[in-house]
């Protein structure tokens, strides 16, 4: 189960990964008293060399944590070796020693499916890496985090979709920008800059207003970015993806402070130019939703006239949850 | 004792004491030396114990150790998140008047501690750099709360665990802290622009340096034991070790005698398996010890030609160098801080409950015997009275005693938290202080372990 709490983290984790040749690799993590033993112990049938691989991977990909904790013995298996040269199994190998010490959550029902591999495990970044079909370029992009050896800072926000009950789903918005030379573009040419290539034109030239519009209220963003803005999903009607984009733009410019998990939004304005936050429909599938799939470290962040109608207990279960709830009316500095 | 060699120069610290209480926060006296109106003179005895004096000219006597420090307030700009330099905190911070209660002031315990080495200074650069890689790890791992769209009382939750910290680990009060738009300062465009720079500048480095390790790494070397330790590199150690033990020794205290005692209990040795080695020097008397084999066929002219090529590979010794301050400092971290710590805790104020109380005495008393496995700790450059230590595993116990003292700052950061914890919340923090001891622990033992420690078989 997903929730999170320091003294009930899950015993036992799986993690998927399709092979190049077809098969379907399982990783099983299990974490067990160190009791003196290696931090990290990995058994793979008739492959002590894949498995010493293993054992390296892991380590390597623990740099990146903040928390050190040696308690625990942490048991990597695979349930079939791959072939010697193959290397799509580490990204899920990190993943599932993450799930079972509780730094990712364990999603409900299927074991999440993993690909990559990379080089750079100490860095956190990953090449040709995709975790249930979503590329990722480094570990924290999982969160939606910027990676801080990149120069270009991509951002990811979620913001609850409502399509009618069963397929309600957190989609996201990823908004990149490059440095370019100031004055290459005048103010009035900030919307030049800005290009979501999956979008219709009416959706492009929304996109392109409310970041144009919350950048003047920012005040510093204008004319030094080019900005590519991706959507998880890109058929979608109604503005209240609006304010993840706008947060996550503000993020990616290095203009907010970071959620330690990820950042879910939903609001729309008309005046993003002053910074105002105004509500949007859909509220009681939305609240169900979000409050379903939140993680620990999430933010979750609504309009502020859903304050008054939050459902009872709300925000004390987003908060057991690791999670916490702000309903604003602007965005800025408090 | 660096400042010995000070004393014939007053002159040394009369820029940086014009400096204090601009852009020097504290600085060492020599005797001599004196101290501004204004500011606040600490001084420590030989036994660790501080009391505060009045400024003026300081006359101490040797084994002294004075500090000077100008109570401030200092301002200074912190950026909370490493992704995002723009949006930061402004703190305006102050030393406060020291608490009569306390029998030792948290601020002397930092100077003493931490800022023993490395000239004594403390600048206000380097006191906002250490203060915010703090925020920036608590806030990483959770233990304070910083999200976007701060709402009023998170903020306010934030500023008490904020102010707490900086109290319990530093010594400082927080005197304002308000969030701030530091974009007038950095510019996260220009960031962006150097990162790109950076990586075209080394893409073809970087290119080849990956298709090496992907080739490479078909074949992990984990699991493959350090490599013997050659002549070239085990030569050039024995005299940085020489160089820096009689510095390290008073300072962290916890040296034991194995050192003193290992150079004559090697020349017998010496003698015995290699007789062409008696006329060689010292440093060639650790060669033959651990290659006794390789150097009983060599003839008696042997020895001398060996020496000529050595001062070439001087210049590597510079990084065990470095392992041997950091490691002494941090020991000297260790020892000093961790009996402090525990009285702290002891102090604190438990809520009522047989668990809790048990939990409680369970942390007193793994500090305690962590405290003790400070104090005998086993010197770096010897695994043995008689066998000097490689490189690599020297690189390997300075590693350990970082993540000993990593522990011993999440502790103090932990006491910050217990300060300000309501009763529900005493469960959870002792948990946390479990995984602290167990880090602690963990790297005090691969500390004291001379080679890598032997793990259970792969299978």
């Amino acid at each position: 189960m997903t929730t999170f709490s320091m003294t009930a983290t899950p015993l036992n984790a799986a993690c998927t990964c399709l092979l190049a040749d077809g098969r379907l690799l399982t990783i099983t993590a299990s974490r067990r008293l160190r009791a003196n033993r290696a931090d990290v112990k990995c058994t793979v049938p008739g492959a002590p060399a894949v498995s010493a691989q293993m054992q390296q991977v892991v380590r390597l990909a623990r740099h990146t944590e903040a928390r050190l904790d040696s308690r625990d013995q942490v048991v990597l298996s695979m349930d079939i070796a791959p072939d010697p040269g193959q290397r799509e199994w580490e990204l899920a190998a990190v993943l599932a020693d993450r799930m079972v010490r509780g730094l990712r959550p364990i999603p409900v029902g299927a074991p999440p499916m993993a690909q990559g591999w990379s080089d750079r495990w100490h860095l956190g970044q990953a090449s040709e890496a995709t975790v249930d079909g979503v590329a990722i370029g480094h570990l924290g992009a999982l969160d939606g985090h910027a990676d801080l050896a990149s120069a270009v800072s991509s951002v990811r926000a979620w913001f609850p979709l409502h399509s009618g009950g069963i397929n309600d789903a957190l989609a996201w918005v990823e908004v990149s920008v490059f440095a370019i030379e100031a004055g290459t573009h005048d103010d009035a040419g900030e919307e030049e800059t800005i290009t979501a290539p999956e979008l219709d034109l009416a959706a492009q030239q929304d996109v392109r207003q409310a970041l144009a519009g919350a950048r003047h209220f920012d005040g510093h963003g204008l004319g030094r970015w080019r900005t590519v803005v991706r959507f998880g999903q890109p058929r979608f009607q109604g503005g209240s993806y609006q304010l993840a984009l706008v947060m996550a733009d503000r993020l990616a410019r290095g203009r907010e402070f970071v959620p330690r998990g990820r950042l879910i939004a939903t609001g729309t304005s008309r005046a993003w130019h002053a910074g105002m936050v105004e509500s949007v429909e859909g509220r009681e599938p939305k609240l169900a939703l979000i409050s379903t799939m939140t993680a620990p470290g999430d933010r979750v962040l609504l309009p502020a006239d859903w304050e008054a109608s939050l459902p009872p207990g709300f925000a004390a279960r987003l908060r057991e949850r690791g999670a916490s709830v702000a309903c604003i009316d602007r965005i800025g500095m408090i | 004792m660096g400042w010995f060699s000070l004393r014939g120069k007053p002159s040394a610290n009369t820029g940086a004491i014009a400096d204090l209480g601009v852009g020097m926060v504290a600085l060492r006296l020599d005797a001599g030396d004196v101290a501004p109106p204004g500011t606040v003179v600490v001084m420590f005895g030989a036994s660790g114990q501080a009391r505060r004096l009045a400024p003026g000219k300081v006359a101490s006597s040797p084994g002294d150790t004075v500090f000077c420090f100008h109570p401030g307030p200092y301002t200074v700009d912190l950026a909370p998140f490493a992704a995002a330099p723009e949006w930061g905190l402004r703190v305006r911070l102050l030393i406060d008047a020291p608490n009569p209660h306390a029998e030792q002031q948290r601020f002397d315990l930092f100077l003493y501690a931490e800022h023993h080495e490395q000239g004594g200074q403390l600048s206000l650069a380097d006191l906002g750099a250490a203060l915010q890689t703090a925020l920036q790890g608590e806030l990483a791992q959770g233990a304070l709360d910083l999200p976007p769209c701060t709402t009023l009382e998170e903020w306010h939750a934030f500023r008490a665990g904020f102010n707490q910290l900086l109290y319990t680990r530093y010594g400082l009060t927080v005197d304002d802290c308000v969030p701030v738009d530091l974009g007038g300062q950095v510019d996260f465009a220009d960031v962006l622009r150097a990162r790109a720079l950076a990586a075209s500048v080394a893409a073809d480095d970087a290119m080849q340096a990956a298709l090496a390790l992907h080739t490479m790494s078909a074949l992990p070397p984990t699991g493959v034991p350090d490599a013997p330790p050659t002549e070239p590199t085990l030569q050039p150690l024995s005299p940085a070790v020489s160089q820096s033990d009689p510095q390290a020794a008073p300072h962290s205290g916890s040296q034991p005698i194995s050192k003193p005692i290992s150079r004559p209990t090697k020349q017998p040795i010496a003698q015995s398996t290699a007789p062409t080695a008696l006329s060689a020097t010292a440093d060639a008397a650790s060669q033959t010890a651990t290659q006794p084999a390789f150097h009983s066929t060599p003839p008696a002219t042997e020895p001398e030609p060996r020496l000529q090529p050595e001062p070439p590979t001087q210049p590597p010794p510079k990084q065990p160098d470095a392992h041997t301050h950091q490691d002494a400092a941090s020991l000297r971290r260790l020892f000093v801080e961790l009996p402090v710590l525990s009285r702290h805790l002891r102090l604190l104020v438990l809520p009522e409950g047989p668990a809790i109380f048990q939990a409680h005495q369970l942390l007193l008393l793994r500090l305690d015997m962590a405290s003790l496995n400070v104090d005998t700790m086993p010197s770096l450059a010897w695994a043995a009275p008689d066998q000097p230590l490689g490189a690599a595993d020297q690189a390997r116990r300075t590693a350990a005693t970082a993540i000993a003292v990593a522990a011993l700052d999440e502790a103090w950061s932990l006491l910050a938290r217990l300060h300000l914890a309501v009763s529900e919340e005493w469960t959870a923090l002792l948990h946390e202080a479990d995984r602290v001891c167990a880090n602690l622990e963990t790297g005090l033992a691969l500390r004291r372990a001379p080679y890598v420690p032997r793990q259970e078989p792969e299978l």
